[in-house]
């Protein structure tokens, strides 16, 4: 589908399919267009053209619009957004409809118990931290049981240590509930942990979906590589199957015809450091992380990132040699 | 008359407002509330109280005095705002650059003040072009006065008319020139929490001294004239008459400020939820109410139903309809405020839950929207109890509120017989009002940065 305001265009053209039970995550930078899509799906806005359908039936084309509430789609937005007149029972029971008294009380218990916030059934919604209120509006928008879950940068308010815990929490409730859900998030740690698939958004358009490991290890081009986590680039040029580089010989994962000139992304980690006391490259940078450490290597042609395990990380100073380890992905000219 | 009270009330409100947030004077938290106050006694009232201490009390120098002391609260609340957020620390930081404390008034408090100061004073040129009662009791021809003496005297309607476009025209120039002062905004930041106090040194007798002479004229006297004269005209009281004005004048207050609070909701419903570019228009319209002075309105009220609709000339609907003219923009701008502060993510989840746009009105904006509705409906019920000059040229004949007893009494100098009237203005209107616009003001402000950033 597409979709611009005024001149400005923020999805073009672009396709997405998520199976039944799929955990997707759309990664992006600020400003590519990823909330726009979610408020696309959920029914807060119409696409321009192109269509959405949910299992199985069109909500959104050329000819049909299908309002917000009647879409089955469950919304938790960024900041949670509890109903502030709310207390959480009654937060959770919101979207609950025709269901007797009883049966709606034992639905919200059931989700407070899946959320492990049981304990706060009567609390003031106010009255919650942040990682409280995000599972609280996780359960509300799961209780109606929709055929969608989206979830909009739902942990980046969170401090770091309580986001990688409620980012598990939400999956394993997801998992349990069997939902189908949508992430949008510009946090590519967070995207990578929590999906099955991953689509990188970049100019309005999926530059590349597929699995996480897929997504890291095979950047579909030198943007993607570098978007996600740190990359290397170094020239080279392939001759006998090998890409000729400043660094060594390298092997390509994909073939390319012999003489292509182009470039090869490295990350970090694939580097190798091997004390050498007559290396031809020399440590000139460290910063320590306590479980791994980043080194900055001048090697006679370029500076290059490296990481190293933290205790054993060279010291400033120290002669080493460079070695690639595995294979890398080229790029030729275009 | 405008200008000359424009600029003694920013001075006047100016220093209040500094010595009430920056300075160490004794007493400063006694005089910053002393300096609102004023605001709590309708103009008109205050004349009637004055002249009734002095009965010479009339002129140039009264109105001047009467309209000064009553609008410089407007620059005082202004300035105090700004001062309250502008960062001390910015003067400290130029105090150590080597600048003197007259350079670090002149470069940098100032320039940081000076969109308050200038807004709050052209504020108090409208209230004195507007300004009816007050001017009229003092005998103080302005438009306001003419026009209603024009249209008395001889029922001369056209001349009536030219004055009164006339006078539009010169508040509309003037609300030109405030719309623009507050276009250059200065840095709105969160309430600066260092907050500098400067020893007045020499000055603090003299300044403890104007604040007194301040508070006296602005309050001790047209409230001490008002007992007095209460507790005197007490014996001779019709008190059949007195609940009888009471009685009107709550009716009109209820049904008029209803009215105009229910059209204000749905306004701010339809607009703000919608998601209409309604900001700018908002505001111009709460402006849009000094552009049109209360005179003016039911002149305009009497023309209108003289040409098209005889029907209704001197019945109660014609003054409802001049109520909802007069306060309809205040009241969207007190509704409005909390409507939009329940945040648009609420209705999209609640939408998302499968209500409908309707069920998401009533369950969800409603409610958080519903005690600050509720505020803001009462405001404007007490805003019409004290409106004088519309209710004066379109009640119906033999109909009678606190307002229009006070005016007539005080215009035949029956000034004990006025008493009651006045004080019960005081204390059924202007105090309550008072005391709700700063509840008000006091809480949105913080509330709504804390609880939805």
């Amino acid at each position: 589908m597409t979709k611009s305001f005024g001149d400005l265009s923020i999805l073009k053209n672009l396709s997405l399919d998520v199976s039944s039970k799929e955990f997707v995550s759309v990664l992006g930078s600020s400003g590519s267009g990823k909330t726009t899509l979610l408020r696309l799906i959920a029914g807060f806005d119409s696409p321009d053209s192109g269509e959405i359908s949910i299992s199985g039936k069109t909500v959104a084309s050329a000819d049909v619009f299908v309002a917000a509430q009647a879409r089955k789609v469950g919304y938790v937005p960024q900041d949670a957004a509890l109903f502030p007149h709310l207390n959480v029972f009654e937060n959770i029971a919101f979207g609950l409809k025709g269901l007797s008294k009883e049966a709606k009380v034992s639905r919200v218990r059931t989700l407070l118990d899946l959320v492990q916030m049981s304990a706060f059934e009567s609390s003031d919604s106010s009255s919650l931290s942040g990682g409280q209120k995000h599972r609280v509006a996780l359960a509300r928008a799961l209780a109606p049981e929709p055929e969608l879950i989206l979830l909009d940068e739902p942990f980046s308010a969170l401090d770091a240590e309580l986001r990688g815990r409620i980012r598990d929490d939400v999956r394993e409730v997801l998992d349990k509930t069997g939902s189908t859900t949508i992430l949008v998030t510009h946090d590519q740690e967070e995207a990578l942990s929590i999906a099955d698939r991953v689509a990188l958004l970049r100019d309005g358009n999926f530059a590349q979906i597929g699995n996480p490991r897929e997504i890291y290890s095979s950047p579909v081009d030198l943007g993607v590589a570098t978007f996600l986590g740190d990359s290397v680039i170094v020239a080279g040029v392939i001759e006998s199957g090998k890409v000729v580089t400043s660094l060594g010989k390298l092997t390509p994962l994909n073939s390319s015809a012999e003489g292509s000139r182009g470039k090869v992304a490295i990350r970090p980690e694939n580097f190798y450091l091997q004390p050498d006391l007559n290396g031809d490259s020399t440590v000139v940078g460290r910063q320590f992380f306590g479980h791994d450490a980043v080194v900055d290597v001048q090697t006679p042609k370029q500076l290059i990132r490296a990481r190293s395990s933290g205790p054993f990380a060279p010291e400033i100073g120290m002669k080493v040699t460079v070695w690639v380890r595995g294979a890398v992905n080229f790029y030729p000219e275009k | 008359m405008a200008l000359v009270v424009s600029v003694s009330a920013v001075v006047l409100g100016s220093i209040q407002a500094w010595v009430a947030v920056r300075s160490n004077l004794p007493g400063r938290k006694i005089f910053s509330v002393l300096a609102a106050l004023p605001l709590a006694i309708p103009s008109y009232v205050a004349a009637y109280a004055w002249i009734a201490v002095v009965p010479t009390f009339s002129g140039f120098f009264a109105a001047w005095l009467l309209l000064t002391v009553g609008t410089a609260p407007l620059v005082y609340l202004a300035v105090s705002a700004a001062l309250v957020r502008f960062d001390a620390g910015t003067e400290e930081v130029a105090q150590s650059l080597g600048a003197t404390r007259f350079q670090v008034f002149r470069k940098v408090t100032w320039p940081n003040i000076r969109t308050a100061a200038i807004s709050g004073g052209l504020l108090s040129a409208l209230y004195v072009l507007s300004d009816f009662g007050a001017v009229s009791i003092v005998r103080y021809d302005t438009f306001t006065r003419a026009i209603y003496n024009a249209y008395r005297a001889s029922f001369d309607r056209n001349q009536a008319a030219a004055l009164a476009l006339v006078l539009v025209l010169v508040t509309v120039l003037v609300l030109y020139f405030e719309s623009k002062a507050r276009g250059q905004k200065f840095a709105v930041g969160k309430i600066a929490n260092r907050l500098g106090r400067t020893d007045l040194g020499p000055w603090k007798t003299p300044m403890f001294l104007l604040l007194v002479v301040l508070a006296a004229v602005s309050l001790l006297i047209p409230l001490g004239s008002l007992t007095l004269w209460s507790i005197q005209g007490f014996a001779g009281t019709d008190w059949t008459q007195v609940l009888e004005a009471l009685s009107n004048s709550v009716l009109l207050a209820v049904s008029g400020g209803l009215v105009t609070s229910i059209a204000a909701m749905t306004i701010a419903v339809v607009t703000i939820r919608h998601r209409f570019r309604v900001a700018s228009v908002l505001e111009r319209s709460v402006w849009l109410t000094h552009a049109t002075p209360g005179i003016v309105v039911a002149l305009s009220l009497v023309f209108f139903s003289n040409q098209v609709a005889p029907w209704i000339y001197q019945t109660t609907w014609l003054l409802l309809i001049a109520y909802l003219a007069l306060f309809l923009p205040n009241a969207l701008a007190a509704v409005s405020t909390p409507i939009r502060q329940s945040p648009k993510a609420l209705d999209e989840v609640s939408s998302s839950l499968g209500l409908s746009a309707m069920q998401t009105l009533r369950k969800v904006v409603l409610p958080i929207a519903g005690p600050g509705i509720f505020a803001a409906t009462t405001l404007v019920i007490l805003t019409v109890l004290k409106e004088l000059p519309a209710t004066l040229l379109l009640r119906p004949t033999g109909m009678e509120t606190l307002a229009t007893r006070l005016w007539t009494e005080t215009t035949v100098a029956a000034f004990s017989s006025a008493a009651p009237y006045a004080l019960l203005l005081v204390v059924l209107a202007g105090f309550p009002a008072w005391l709700l616009n700063r509840a008000i003001r006091k809480d949105l402000e913080p509330m709504e940065m804390e609880r939805y950033q």
